[in-house]
């Protein structure tokens, strides 16, 4: 057991910063054509585009060192967005259960940043309960493609997403798990109408969407008709252990921890304040905590095992942990917590400090609510089923 | 940077976590804990033949040339069974401050001794006003001709009363709160004017208050520099509380999954207490603090090994974890187990009552918290 690390890692991360360094945007340099060129280069270096892919998909094949080195780094550093929909979340469904033709057919435009997708899961009548979804598609007689009606609801950025993945009723006569279809679809066609939802923090992100009479080819279904839950519960795992961000929330916690002491209290700061910086101290010691759980989740994922129990918990902590430091935002703000919107009232940093930390209210409730991950542990991993007696 | 235990380490946490299995159910605890000297001697001697007191010390001292790692590995499968042999004040504290700081005729004549079991030591530094900081430190010792003279007191003295000697830390010059002028000597225990009142620790251990008065000690019975003791204290007491963290996440495991099982087992309103989802989710966030405390545990170790200075922050960080999330497990395992939790019968509250007792030894979660802050 040691942290230590090799000299191969050590050159890894001085590789990694070197070409951050270089690849930063410049002056007057348009941001998405920065963006565009930095991704080609990073995929030049060997599939740093695509950090989390296989290397048998293109990825980069890095160990759990490197993957927490690279983590570490883009963190810090100036690096363009990107979006998790298509290469976190689908892409991984595509590589297991895709079709080769499928493979070829989707992921490059993936890989590219092409092709904007967005997740349809969650219905009005299955948030936390996903399998409950109604959104029916049916099979035509000929059965060369499906016609899908219904709703979905909290669809992140379906309003600028190309294409939509997304689960649908095909049958609805056994249990609820069974009869799920995978169907993959382009947004902007017919039939399909997108409306937003404003979201407490008088943001735009999530979208109503609703479908009347889509018609989507047979070829775009993933894998078999009515296996679209197996293929979707992957995913879920997959998303949980990314949402974690441990990485952003040490970033943010050092900027929290500057913002206090940009704010006077008496001949102090606001970082002297006993009350505040005790809850700082234990946030921080909460992610320190963390950040070695994901380790551990990580070397044990490398080691062949299954992602350890270690792993269930990061999605319910690292999520707290970025509540906290928004509501530590909004606290820090004091006096000009109230001033609404971007209108520069107040202190820098406090730019719509209460709008992000209303947003962040999310964070515990979207890919599984908190009290269903502790379901999810309390049958997993504490082995606690309903009339279980040892 | 890997996880792994390294092969020998693996045998020695096998031959400990069997050790506790076959030694250490709660009858056998509770009349080893009662009967003098509060400790088995047959199992203090199983433990020196077996290699394990020797395991962290140099080997030109006689020991095996191990690490930290090597003493969680113990601590983690005695906090399992609540061990009551003084494998800390020993190991750790006492000695661990003669191999950091002794001269070679000191070593040479403890460390040996101690390794094979024969002899003990213990580590003397807390006073009465002195709560937890290491620094405050009134006891004087002052030079009269080739000797020192002591006078004062030390509280909460670990294994007192079975120590052949004790590590006393001492001021020798500077204000009662200065890190500087801190001086640690060796005296055995039979000294003339050092005076022991021995009395039993919530948890079934034992300690004591000295009393030392003019109690002479000779210069080469220092360990370290004279005025410059602070910083092998320090690390003592760094050492002690990654000891005490790795024995509080073994109880800690032992609490989460007694509760698991006997929420199980146990039936209410005719249904196991398992099926309550309020009871299910408070055994989530104890397994989630367990596993919390087990990561941090792991980071403060092997930073202490890599670099001890930059690990300074996050022992102060696992020290506040383990106290809070401790006795949360504590006594959310007590309350789950109702009626039966508050009563001596079950292990339970054994378990808790260490932890209580190891939030309180080298500083307790606010202590640890302020020091986190002034990083």
């Amino acid at each position: 057991m040691d942290i230590e690390l090799s000299s191969e890692d050590l050159a890894f991360r001085d590789e990694v910063r070197a070409f951050f360094d270089e690849n930063k945007i410049k002056e007057g340099e348009d941001y998405f054509s920065w963006r565009l060129g930095w991704f080609k280069k990073a995929r030049e270096k060997g599939g740093w585009d695509v950090p989390k892919w296989p290397a048998k998909f293109g990825g980069p094949g890095w160990t759990p060192t490197q993957h927490y080195i690279w983590e570490q780094e883009t963190a810090r550093a100036t690096i363009p967005f990107d979006l998790p929909f298509g290469l976190g979340m689908l892409a991984p469904i595509l590589m297991s259960y895709g079709s080769k033709e499928q493979q070829e057919r989707f992921m490059p435009d993936i890989r590219d940043r092409k092709v904007n997708w967005c997740q349809g899961y969650s219905e009005p009548g299955a948030g936390s309960d996903l399998a409950n979804l109604k959104t029916k598609a049916i099979l035509s007689d000929d059965g060369t493609y499906y016609t899908v009606n219904g709703s979905k609801i909290w669809t992140t950025l379906a309003h600028v997403a190309d294409w939509i993945f997304c689960l649908t009723r095909t049958d609805d006569s056994g249990i609820k798990q069974q009869g799920i279809t995978f169907l993959l679809f382009p947004m902007k066609q017919e039939g399909i109408e997108v409306k937003p939802i404003i979201t407490l923090g008088g943001s735009h992100t999530v979208n109503t969407v609703h479908f009347t009479d889509v018609k989507v080819p047979v070829e775009n279904r993933i894998g078999e008709e009515g296996k679209g839950w197996t293929y979707a519960k992957g995913l879920l795992e997959h998303e949980r252990t990314g949402l974690a961000g441990l990485s952003k929330s040490l970033v943010e916690v050092e900027q929290l921890k500057e913002n206090a002491r940009s704010v006077q209290r008496g001949n102090g700061t606001l970082m002297d304040d006993s009350s505040y910086k005790s809850k700082v101290a234990e946030l921080e010691i909460d992610l320190m905590a963390t950040e070695y759980t994901e380790l551990r989740s990580l070397a044990n994922a490398a080691a062949g095992e299954e992602l350890g129990p270690e792993s269930s918990i990061l999605k319910l902590k690292g999520t707290e942990i970025k509540q906290r430091i928004q509501k530590l935002t909004v606290e820090a703000s004091g006096i000009y917590s109230p001033a609404w919107g971007d209108g520069g009232i107040g202190f820098p940093f406090a730019k719509g400090g209460t709008g992000g930390y209303l947003n962040s209210r999310y964070f515990t409730i979207y890919g599984g609510a908190s009290e269903v991950q502790k379901d999810v542990i309390a049958k997993k991993v504490l082995g606690l089923t309903k009339g279980s007696k040892k | 940077m890997n996880f792994e235990l390294s092969e020998e380490q693996k045998m020695i946490q096998q031959s400990v976590e069997r050790f506790v299995q076959e030694n250490y159910d709660l009858p056998k605890r509770v009349e080893i804990s009662s009967k003098d000297p509060g400790y088995s001697k047959d199992y203090w001697g199983s433990m020196a033949e077996l290699g394990w007191l020797g395991l962290p010390f140099n080997e030109e001292d006689g020991g095996f040339g191990g690490n930290q790692i090597d003493t969680l590995v113990i601590m983690e499968q005695f906090g399992k069974g609540l061990v009551l042999e003084p494998f800390l004040a020993n190991v750790v504290l006492g000695g661990g401050a003669i191999q950091m700081g002794g001269s070679e005729e000191l070593k040479k004549e403890i460390l040996p001794s101690l390794i094979e079991g024969t002899k003990q030591v213990t580590l003397a530094y807390a006073e009465q006003q002195s709560r937890f900081d290491l620094e405050d430190v009134a006891t004087s010792a002052r030079l009269d001709g080739d000797k020192y003279i002591i006078n004062g007191q030390k509280s909460m003295v670990l294994n007192a009363e079975s120590a052949d000697h004790l590590v006393i830390v001492t001021r020798t010059s500077g204000g009662q709160v200065d890190e500087e002028g801190i001086t640690l000597f060796l005296v055995d225990s039979d000294t003339k004017g050092l005076e022991k009142q021995n009395f039993p620790t919530v948890d079934g251990l034992r300690a004591s208050e000295i009393t030392l008065e003019n109690v002479e000690v000779g210069i080469e019975r220092i360990i370290g520099d004279i005025d410059k003791g602070f910083e092998i204290l320090k690390a003592v007491s760094n050492n002690g509380i990654l000891a005490l963290c790795a024995e509080a996440v073994g109880a800690m495991e032992i609490l989460y999954k007694d509760t698991v099982e006997y929420t199980q087992q146990r039936e209410q309103f005719d249904h196991p207490l398992s099926d309550f989802q309020v009871l299910q989710h408070r055994m989530v966030d104890m397994f989630m603090e367990y596993e919390q405390c087990k990561s941090l545990l792991f980071r403060a170790t092997m930073e202490t090994i890599q670099d001890p200075e930059m690990a300074q922050k996050t022992i102060h960080a696992l020290k506040h974890l383990i106290g809070k999330s401790g006795i949360f497990v504590g006594e959310n395992a007590v309350q789950l187990h109702g009626g039966m939790g508050v009563t001596e019968e079950l292990r339970i509250g054994h378990f808790f009552k260490r932890l209580l007792v190891i939030d309180s030894q080298f500083g307790n979660a606010d202590f640890h918290l302020d020091k986190f802050t002034n990083f």
